[in-house]
This record gives structure tokens, C-alpha cells and sequence, in this order.
């Protein structure tokens, strides 16, 4: 009611300019007329009378104060004011305002960019209908390869029906495609799930429907829902794609739909399709074996239910399985499930990337606040007379801490605007380095959340600084005018504050660089480690042939004559020396990860059954990819279809089954119920070569146990091409692509890559990291080295009275100059102790990012504590050489 | 001399358009004398309280002030009473007597115990 009046009519005040002030001083003018005229007909003089009117009005100027308070907003007028002197006070001062605003800047900037990464990716809710009650099953085994090993059908009915906590199972089971569209063929990386996975997953669509129980099961029309990404990828957004069938794999389906932007696990897809796309998925293998494990569990915890519960259920519903079927899951292989938020494995892989980054970040923040705070202590010094002077002067304790208060916000705020500005630009470069590690890359934004973390930032150290500088209390004026300029040292509080800070500043710096050093060395390890193959001038090239239904016919005559074609012509083109076809590109794996016996050797009790990697090489492969054979023969055109079936194995595979044995002439077989499900044979095979080992899992992977097998010999599900050149590999892959292309004109050609880029891709990211954390810690050495130097300068400046009494007592300058640099020395020597014990403790933190380097590496820590020291006793040697300069003469009669 | 009384805001305003409201349309000077006549000069107004509170007065939209000439061929600025204004000064005068009579009541002169 009246008070919203009030407050309107007084920011309307605020507005009311010089008129109304006009107004205000003609009426109490007429008042003054008024009384005068009274006083002179009681009579009184005039003069007199206006006199007597004055005094009675208790002063026209209070008055007009008075009024003018109750028609604006005085307190916003004052503040206008404040921020005018502020922003005079550091124009003032543009160096102090520059340094501070750009450490600041750096220290936001990266906080920023940071936490908006780690919002988007870990923190943020899910974009899915109560997406905290979703959850992720994965079931692994020991040993190599068996990290996420999914379920298979009957494993999936057990849940679904023993686990009641579980309030909907949905299936989705990871699948690739081949889409023929108008301008050639591309691949589609889809899930095939069941109808129920879009209501589980709690996901809406944009466009047309998504997929419901109608879709389940043989016997109905195959139909796709595209990802919201895809379908603006490859469709630009255009509706008019609902309704449409997509050709994939010479089979008409149906796009039914678009869904809302979502992150998809365990991998990002294009487009999700009913099972009745894939008759394998329905067929009674899939349906009826316990171990053709190709489908992976997303879940929605039932109502009341919890997570805990729901992993209790799981684990006595997995313990009866493992009971009633001991064959499926050999003890040995140490077969478990893990019941995951799906929030939680999203970010599984990001969060101590991630983490480390802001760990990173905030210290970077630590050292400038530090800066930043010993550079107001210092300036608050030189200032403190004439805040003093201003609050005797009438401005008041309160008002003074307010404008404080407004120039540390003005100068933080500064800094936030251009740290922001820092951020845009980083976070483009950190949503690349997220996408490799998160498929919630695409949800980083500089959104409200963020800026407010970082005006909050902004704000908290606005408000420690305004309070850090001590004013006199109400009434006490007089003792500190008196105290006068002298106490420019500051006082021995303020002293130990400073000292403090730089103490942290250095203790920080040295952590930031040491695991920067870590870091740094991770990836030099990393990239010395030997992948087992010749990294230069090799060019390769994935060309699958074989659609499903090729393959479920196992008809690949046609297949293989066209890459027996490819390798004649490439190897013919100028500058090739070798080329070699085989099931898949060097350093990358197949996937095909199947259980393997020797003859002659049993297993031992509880003993895990030994698996390998399934592969296929022509006779060249090996030489083409400069993988060395160790022992035996390699593959010759005599090894073909209707010969002895014969494989080359490597190295770790040698070791673990004829460790101390010739393994030539040894003979192995594939084996497990699951290679029913395999288009491959359990026919006993001969060892024919023993080749070095590859690192395909990554270059800090160990290297997996392979079998190779002829090329000719065996189903061709799948083809790379792999082209050794004499010189400017690189180069030739347009001239491969062209003769590939001209061979098989509708295949796919995909991973054009050299081996120095697949190497490459395992370093990379390691690359970033160590990038980053030591452009970090670079930038932390440079702000603490200033922040050192600064605090002994201005400790040289505050006792420049009592060196110069040393030296006319006798002091020479090189003492000085020592007793400065033992000053900076002790600080230094504290924050180093304080860095290299805090870097072995925080190094643990990270371990899970290192490789070849232990976090405690004494080579690292020693390397960064000199560097640290060197460049400190450098910020110290500054002021120390001028306080040894200093002339005794002029300072003492100065004082 | 007998000691003055400062004024509150809110019994201020009350005087105020109590003022108004008996003698009509008035500048602040007239208010001025007219509070001080009626309190028979235990109060004293000072500019800095007397014209804050017409302004505050105007804000809240009791009384409305114009440019007029006085009795005195004087331009000064009057005070007139609005209709919530008028509003205002009654339940003001109503919860004021109230308040009143309540404290005359609990500092009448105490009865013996029977």
C-alpha cells in the first residue's frame, strides 16, 4: 500500500534533478519571508528580524539536506558517489589497478571456465525425467578385456524378474549400421533397444513418437528414432524426416521420431532402432544363451526404492544365477556386477580429469587472492592517513568501510568481467578435451549458474579485502592522526599476514608445478613407450565389405577378391613399398575377445580361462606394419582356404601358455559355449609364428594376448589396409582412397589415419592435461615471484630508516644485501618445505592419471623445488640489491 | 523555562493534518505556527523536521501541495488535505485515542485493596 507508494515516489526522487531542488528552495525561502515579516511587525529591525528568522529555521542547507534525504534514495545517491571516487581513486593508481585486475582476471578466468566444465559434465541433473533414479548395471570379469563384458538376454530376465526394487529394465544393445544415402555411404553408429527404453530412460521426443512396446518383438515394421544431435547433424533440423524410411544396410526403415538432446551410455548414437532390425537379435541364440552377452542394462529405480537396496537385490539374484549355472561363470574370471547411478557413469571416466583441473584452478585462484591481498595491504598503508583523515573529517567509520567495500568490488568485479571474457575462449578449448572423456560434453555452458559462482567469487573477496584494512574505531581519530605517516610499516599483524601469503604463494606454486612435472612426465613416458610396430610412413585405412546378412551366409568369395584387388593396385601406386590387408588397422583393437585352451595343457582349480584377441592378417600385414616376427615363419599365400589351419601368436600369448617352450608346431583352439554364437570354429589351429607385441589398448595399456590367423583362411568380417611408403605417407591417402574407392564404390572407408596419428590419439588428451596444469603452474611461479619480491620491497622501503642507521653504523652494503635476502630466504625456504609435503600428499590424489611416474617421483619433486628456488632467491636478489644501495646519509636526515 | 518536547514523526504527521484539516489549504510556515500556537509553544518546529515530513506526507499521497498566493500577496506553497488524507487523519485520530485512553487506564491512581 502506502510503503510501495513511498518507495516509488522516492526512486522517482532519485530522478527529480535541479528542479525540484528549485522548488524546494523557494518554499523555504517564503518561510524565511514569512517568519521575517511576523518578527518585523512584533517590531523588529528588519535586518534583525531576518536574523531571528534564520535561527529559528535551525539552518536552510540542513534543512534542504533533510528533505532531500526523505525524497530520494540516500543511500543510492551516496553510492553513485562511492563508486565515482573509487574509480578516481584507481584511475589514480593504474599500475596497482592493472597487476590487480589481471591476477585476478587469470585466477576467475580459469575458475570459471573449469567449473562450468565440471557443471556440465558432472553436476548438472541429467536431462532425463527424474534422471537421479536411473541406474546403469555392468557386469565385468577379470583379466584383459573384461572391464564391461554387458549381459546377455537370460541374464537380463533374471534381474527383471528376481529384482523388484527395479522398477523397469531396458535393453540396449550397441549395433552399427551402414546408411545409404543420396551422396554415398556412411556409418550409423545406433543402439538396438527394446520399446520400453525411451519410457525408462524418461526421455521426450521433439518430433513425431518414440518407440513403445508396439515396436517389440518379430513380426513389426522396423522403425528409428534419431538422436536430437544426429538428426541436426545430418538432417540440419528438418522435420519433414519423420515419416521417412532411411536405408540401412539395404533394409527400408521407417524414422519415426527425433528425442530430446540427451547423453547416451555406454556410448554416444545416432539413432535408436527396434530389435526386429537385426534378426540376430531375435533369434533363439540371443533369446536362449546365458553367455552371447551383447546387451547392456539401463534401469529406472522403482518408487521408494534405493540404490542401496536395489544392489542388494541385484547381488543375491547374481549369486543364484552363478550357482544354478557355474559353467557360464568360471570362478577363476572372477565375474561381478556393479550397479551404477547413471549420473554417476556418465562422468566416470571425466571426474578426475576434471577434478584435477579445478584442483588446479582454485590453486591458481589461492596464489592471486594472495597477490591480490598483500598488494591491498601494501596500498592500504600509503592510504590509511588519508582514510583517517576523511573519517575525522566527518564521513564516519561506516561510510569509509563502504567505500572500501565499493573499490574492492569495483576492482574484483573488473577482474570478473575480463576473466569471464578469458573463459569464453577456454571453455571452447576444454569442451574439446570433455568430449574425449564425457558424453555430456555438449551440455558445458557459461550459464546463470556459472556466472554466478564467479560473481559469488568476485563478491566473498571484495568483501575479505574491504575488511582487511584497519580503521580507527568512532572517537579514536585523534591517536592515529597523530601516529601520523610513520606507521607505514604497518604494524607487525599485518607484517606475519603478508609473510604468510607469500609463504602460501610459494607452498602452492610448488604443488601446481609439481604436478604439472608429473604430468609432464606422463606424457613423455607415455610417448617413449614402444607400441610394438613402425610408427612412421604407415598409412591405414578401415574398409569393411561384408554386410549382415553377407556375413550370417558367411558368402565372402566376392570380399575377399576385391581386397586382394585393393592391395595389388594400392601397392602399385608410386612411393608404396608393402602393403598388408587384415581384419583390423594396427593399435586398434578387434573387440573379438573369445576364450582360447592349448592342447595338452588343463587348467588349474579357480585358474582364469585364458582369453585372446581374435584377428586375421594377410602374409604381408606383419611386414607392412613393421610388426617384427619373433619366432617361426610368417603367413605365405600357401595358407589359405582347404590348407592346415595355422595362426601366428604374440608375444604375451606365447609367454602365458608355453613359457620356457618352443610354442612352433604347438597347436590351439578357440572354445566356450559363447563361440556358438561366433560366425568362428573351435578347429584346432598350429602355431606357426611367434610375433612382438602391439599396444592396441592404448599405449598405458598392457598389451592383450592376439592370435592371428590367415586372411584367406578365415571369414573376412571385417578389412583394413595397411601401406608402407617410402616417404610422405600422409600424402598418399588421397591416391589410396581413390583406387579403394574405385574397387568397391559403395563401401564405407573409414579411419584414413597413419600410425603416428592412431599413437597419437592415446597421447593427446595426456598432452592437454599436462599442457594445462603447467600453464597453471607457469602462471602461478610468475605471480608468486612478483608476490615475493613485492613483499620484500616494501619491507625495504618500511625499514629504509633503520638500514640506513645500520650502515652509518657501520653496516656494510654486502650485509645488508644478506640480511635482506635471509629474510626472503626464510619465506622461501618455508613455502618450499610446506609445496614438496604437500605435493607428495595431493600427488596420491592424481595417481590414477599418471603412468611411469610415481606420485612421490624425488627427480620431479627436486627439479620444481629448484626451479622455485632459483627463480624466488631471484625475486628476493631485486630488493636486496636496493636496500644495499641505500645512502645512509639522505635516509637518516630524511627521518 | 518549561522544557520543550521534541515531536515523533508519526504524532508529526497526525498534527499535520490535523492542521490542514481544520484551517484548510496552508503553507508550511502557517502549519508551522499554527502547531506551535496550539501546543501553546511547548513545541518548537525546525525546517529539517517540518518540511521532510510534508514531503513524506505527499509521497504517501495524504495531502497534495500547490503554488498559490498567500493572504499577504505572497507566493508560498499550500497543503491541502486529500481524500485518503482525510481517511488517514481519522483512523490515525481513532487508533490514537484508543491508544490513549488504554494508557490513562493503566496510570490512573491505584485503588486501595478493599
Amino acid at each position: 500500500m502506502s510503503y510501495l507508494r513511498v518507495a516509488l515516489a522516492r526512486l522517482a526522487g532519485l530522478f527529480a534533478g535541479p528542479a525540484a531542488d528549485d522548488d524546494l528552495r523557494a518554499e523555504l525561502e517564503s518561510h524565511v519571508e514569512m517568519e521575517t515579516a511576523e518578527n518585523v511587525r512584533r517590531g523588529m529591525p528588519p535586518g534583525e528580524a531576518r536574523r531571528q528568522a534564520m535561527l529559528v529555521s535551525g539552518g536552510l542547507t540542513q534543512a534542504a539536506d533533510a528533505v532531500r534525504d526523505q525524497r530520494g534514495l540516500p543511500w543510492i545517491e551516496s553510492l553513485g558517489a562511492d563508486i565515482r571516487y573509487a574509480a578516481r581513486a584507481l584511475h589514480q593508481s593504474p599500475g596497482f589497478t592493472a597487476v590487480v585486475v589481471i591476477t585476478l582476471a587469470l585466477g576467475i578466468g580459469a575458475n570459471t571456465a573449469i567449473f562450468s566444465v565440471v557443471r556440465g559434465v558432472l553436476l548438472k541433473p541429467l536431462p532425463h525425467r527424474d534422471g537421479e533414479h536411473l541406474i546403469y548395471l555392468r557386469q565385468s570379469m577379470g583379466g584383459p578385456g573384461g572391464a564391461n563384458i554387458s549381459f546377455s538376454v537370460p541374464e537380463i530376465r533374471d534381474f527383471r524378474e528376481g529384482v523388484p526394487s527395479l522398477g523397469s529394465i531396458a535393453e540396449f544393445s550397441p549395433w552399427n549400421l551402414t546408411l545409404q544415402g543420396d551422396e554415398g555411404v556412411s556409418r550409423l553408429n545406433v543402439g538396438l533397444v527394446t520399446g520400453n527404453y525411451f519410457e525408462v530412460l524418461g526421455l521426450s521426443a521433439v518430433r513425431g513418437r518414440l518407440t513403445n512396446s508396439s515396436d517389440d518383438g518379430p513380426g513389426v515394421a522396423p522403425v528409428m528414432v534419431l538422436t536430437h544431435e544426429y538428426w541436426m547433424k545430418h538432417f540440419g533440423g528438418d522435420p519433414s524426416i519423420v515419416g521417412k524410411p532411411l536405408k540401412l544396410d539395404g533394409t527400408s526403415v521407417t524414422v519415426i521420431g527425433v528425442v530430446q538432446a540427451a547423453p547416451f551410455f555406454p556410448g554416444q548414437v545416432d539413432a535408436l532402432l527396434n530389435m526386429v532390425v537385426s534378426e540376430h537379435h531375435l533369434s533363439a541364440q540371443m533369446v536362449e544363451g546365458r553367455t552371447h552377452r551383447m546387451t547392456e542394462i539401463l534401469a529406472r529405480v522403482a518408487p521408494g526404492a534405493t540404490v542401496q537396496q536395489t544392489r542388494a537385490e541385484v547381488a543375491a539374484v547374481y549369486a543364484r544365477m552363478q550357482s544354478a549355472d557355474p559353467a557360464s561363470y568360471d570362478p577363476g574370471s572372477h565375474y561381478g556386477v556393479a550397479v551404477l547411478p547413471y549420473k554417476e557413469v556418465l562422468g566416470e571416466r571425466a571426474r578426475l580429469t576434471l577434478w584435477l583441473l579445478m584442483g588446479a584452478a582454485a590453486f591458481v585462484m589461492i596464489i592471486s587472492a594472495a597477490n591480490v591481498t598483500n598488494l591491498t595491504l601494501m596500498r592500504g598503508v600509503h592510504r590509511e592517513h588519508e582514510l583517517v583523515l576523511r573519517a575525522a573529517l566527518g564521513a564516519g567509520v561506516i561510510r569509509l568501510r563502504r567505500l572500501l567495500l565499493v573499490e574492492n568490488l569495483l576492482l574484483t568485479l573488473l577482474g570478473a568481467t575480463l576473466g569471464v571474457l578469458l573463459a569464453i575462449g577456454g571453455v571452447k578449448l576444454l569442451t574439446t578435451l570433455a568430449e574425449r572423456y564425457s558424453p555430456r560434453a555438449n551440455e558445458i555452458r557459461l550459464d546463470a549458474v556459472v556466472l554466478g559462482f564467479t560473481v559469488a567469487l568476485a563478491v566473498t573477496l571484495a568483501l575479505f579485502l574491504a575488511f582487511l584494512a584497519s580503521l580507527p574505531k568512532e572517537g579514536t581519530f585523534a591517536t592515529w592522526i597523530s601516529a601520523g605517516t610513520r606507521r607505514i610499516s604497518g604494524g607487525l599483524r599485518r607484517q606475519r599476514l603478508q609473510r604468510g601469503l607469500v609463504v602460501v604463494q610459494i607452498a602452492v606454486s610448488v604443488m601446481l608445478l609439481a604436478g604439472a612435472g608429473l604430468l609432464t612426465r606422463t606424457m613423455i613416458q607415455l610417448s617413449n613407450v614402444s607400441t610394438g610396430l613402425r610408427t612412421e610412413q604407415v598409412l591405414a585405412m578401415d574398409v569393411p565389405l561384408m554386410t549382415p546378412s553377407q556375413m550370417q551366409a558367411g558368402a565372402d568369395g566376392d570380399a575377399k577378391e576385391r581386397y586382394e584387388r585393393m592391395r595389388r593396385e594400392v601397392g602399385a601406386l608410386p612411393g608404396v613399398i608393402e602393403v598388408g590387408v587384415g581384419s583390423n588397422m594396427p593399435l586398434q583393437s578387434s573387440q573379438v575377445v573369445l576364450e582360447l585352451k592349448a592342447e595338452g595343457k588343463a587348467l588349474a582349480v579357480g585358474e582364469a580361462v585364458p582369453r585372446a584377441e581374435y584377428r586375421t592378417a594377410g602374409p604381408d600385414y606383419f611386414g607392412a606394419a613393421g610388426i617384427p616376427l619373433l619366432q617361426g615363419r610368417p603367413f605365405s599365400t600357401t595358407d589359405r582356404d582347404g590348407s592346415g589351419r595355422v595362426v601366428i601368436i604374440n608375444q604375451v600369448l606365447a609367454d602365458r601358455f608355453f613359457h620356457g617352450e618352443d610354442p612352433i608346431g604347438k597347436r590351439i583352439a578357440w572354445t566356450g559355449d559363447v563361440l556358438r554364437f561366433t560366425p568362428f570354429t573351435g578347429d584346432w589351429r598350429t602355431v606357426v609364428g611367434v610375433v612382438g607385441n602391439t599396444r592396441d589398448g592404448g599405449l598405458d595399456a598392457e598389451p592383450l594376448p592376439v592370435v592371428f590367423h590367415p586372411f584367406a583362411q578365415e571369414l573376412a568380417f571385417s578389412g583394413s589396409l595397411v601401406i608402407r611408403a617410402d616417404s610422405n605417407v600422409a600424402g598418399l591417402a588421397t591416391g589410396v582412397t581413390r583406387v579403394v574407392r574405385s574397387i568397391a564404390p559403395a563401401a564405407l572407408i573409414e579411419n584414413v589415419l597413419t600410425v603416428a596419428q592412431i599413437k597419437d590419439q592415446s597421447v593427446a588428451p595426456r598432452r592437454l592435461n599436462a599442457a594445462l596444469v603447467s600453464s597453471f603452474g607457469i602462471l602461478a611461479l610468475i605471480i608468486a615471484a612478483v608476490g615475493i619480491a613485492g613483499v620484500l620491497a616494501f619491507s625495504v622501503s618500511a625499514r629504509t630508516t633503520e638500514i640506513g642507521i645500520r650502515m652509518s653504523l657501520g653496516a656494510d652494503p654486502g650485509r645488508v644485501q644478506r640480511m635482506i635476502l635471509k629474510e626472503g630466504g626464510t619465506l622461501l625456504a618455508t613455502g618450499l618445505v610446506l609445496g614438496v609435503g604437500g605435493s607428495v600428499f595431493a600427488a596420491k590424489a592424481i595417481q590414477g592419471l599418471l603412468f611411469g611416474v610415481a606420485p612421490h617421483d624425488p627427480v620431479t619433486l627436486m627439479v620444481v623445488a629448484m626451479m622455485m628456488a632459483a627463480i624466488g632467491i631471484g625475486a628476493c636478489w631485486i630488493p636486496a640489491a636496493r636496500a644495499a644501495r641505500i645512502d645512509p646519509a639522505i635516509t637518516t636526515r630524511a627521518a | 523555562m518549561a522544557h520543550k518536547l521534541d515531536v515523533k514523526q508519526g504524532t508529526l504527521a497526525l498534527m499535520i493534518l490535523r492542521t490542514i484539516e481544520v484551517l484548510g489549504p496552508l503553507h508550511g510556515y502557517g502549519i508551522a505556527r499554527r502547531i506551535e500556537e496550539t501546543s501553546q509553544n511547548r513545541l518548537t518546529l525546525n525546517y529539517g523536521t517540518l518540511y521532510p515530513a510534508l514531503l513524506k506526507l505527499e509521497q504517501e499521497g495524504f495531502v497534495k501541495a500547490e503554488w498559490r498566493q498567500s493572504e499577504n500577496n505572497r507566493r508560498a506553497k499550500f497543503y491541502s488535505l486529500t481524500a485518503a488524507g482525510r481517511k488517514q487523519l481519522a483512523r490515525e485520530a481513532r487508533e490514537w485515542h484508543r491508544t490513549a485512553d488504554l494508557i490513562a487506564v493503566f496510570l490512573a491512581p491505584k485503588k486501595e485493596a478493599p
